[in-house]
């Protein structure tokens, strides 16, 4: 059990393409721990992806269920190693902000619907169906392995600066 | 530090961005916050600036001279300690469009409303639309909850507005999502 420093840009470990992951490593189980352990701990994070803690390797977890807008659809702690989303469909667009980006929010147009195939903490091949604020969660975890941020998807400038609720 | 906020407006043309910011580098200045933005024929830009050695706007309002005498308008305000800090703005965020037929009034009375609710705007815009004959105002507002009132009870609120006004009113949840 370890909860992690979760790095905030220009730090260099947010810009990188991660690695694929062994998913039967003792250390990509660590990984994971760690990596669920910061999101709880931070309280309000529904997501976090390993280059947040500074480790370039692709693994991402998400839990939407506590949240208000996840509540309806969930599938509650997703573990994903080596994520694929092999199917989207439709758009939804949400103001995001990010633990990493503090103090900036944007608005970040992406599918409403996914499927996302990838190996879970327990080396089991798994492929989910997701949709609205579930799926925008692993959509935007997802971006973190591949060094990308919400701010390179933000679709329109006008209104985003001022402090989120955290 | 001293901050300063600095308002430009002018005729739009190519240059007025860099014009701008080609004075504040040579000035030496940081450039924070700032939003521009074309309306109607004129393009507006307000800045929060700041100079580690300048104790009055005098050099900015010099500096700007040449820009003055090219038409646009620029204003300087010195800013009391602090008063570059954003303020922390807790609640829920929502987004209000108003929008329908053009008519005295609807901006006062919406943000009249808002007001007496103690409903902070963080930002708004408008625009005219439609043709001539029969022109069409939009109005598209952002403004924070105080903890006491939710999404619906601005939908309640708005909802004699609506009818008094003639206009189509719409409040949705804009809430940023933490990821």
């Amino acid at each position: 059990m370890a909860v992690c420093e979760v790095l905030v840009y220009p730090d260099p470990s947010l810009k990188q393409v991660c690695s694929a992951a062994d998913p039967q490593a003792a250390e990509t189980s660590t990984l994971a721990q760690d990596l669920i352990d910061t999101m709880y701990a931070s309280g309000h994070s529904v997501g976090i992806a390993a280059p947040q803690i500074g480790t370039s390797l692709r693994v991402a977890v998400v839990d939407v269920s506590e949240s208000k807008l996840g509540r309806k659809h969930n599938h509650g702690l997703v573990v994903m190693i080596n994520p694929e989303i092999i199917e989207r469909s439709g758009q939804k667009t949400m103001r995001e902000g990010c633990m990493s980006v503090p103090d900036y929010t944007g608005n970040v147009e992406r599918a409403k619907e996914i499927v996302v195939q990838f190996f879970d903490q327990h080396q089991n091949d798994c492929i989910i169906r997701c949709k609205g604020f579930e799926a925008v969660a692993i959509q935007h975890e997802l971006d973190h392995l591949n060094g990308k941020l919400f701010l390179d998807r933000i679709s329109n400038p006008g209104t985003e600066l001022f402090r989120r609720k955290h | 530090m001293k901050h300063f906020a600095v308002t430009i407006i002018g005729r739009d043309r190519p240059g007025i961005v860099s014009d701008t910011a080609r004075v504040l580098y040579e000035l030496g200045c940081n450039v924070a916050d700032s939003s521009s933005t074309i309306l109607g024929g004129q393009f507006a830009m307000i800045l929060i600036v700041s100079h580690p050695d300048f104790e009055s706007s005098e050099p900015l309002q010099q500096a700007y001279a040449e820009l003055e005498s090219s038409g646009m308008s620029v204003f300087v305000r010195t800013l009391k300690p602090g008063g570059e800090m954003r303020p922390e703005l807790p609640g829920e965020l929502c987004m209000i469009s108003v929008y329908g037929s053009d008519k005295p009034g609807i901006v006062y009375q919406v943000t009249r409303l808002l007001s007496q609710n103690n409903i902070n705007i963080i930002d708004l815009a408008t625009k005219l639309i439609g043709s001539e004959e029969r022109p069409v105002y939009v109005m598209m507002c952002e403004a924070v909850l105080p903890a006491t009132l939710s999404v619906e009870d601005i939908r309640d609120m708005l909802e004699n507005l609506r009818e008094e006004l003639q206009v189509d009113i719409s409040v949705r949840n804009v809430t940023p999502v933490e990821l």
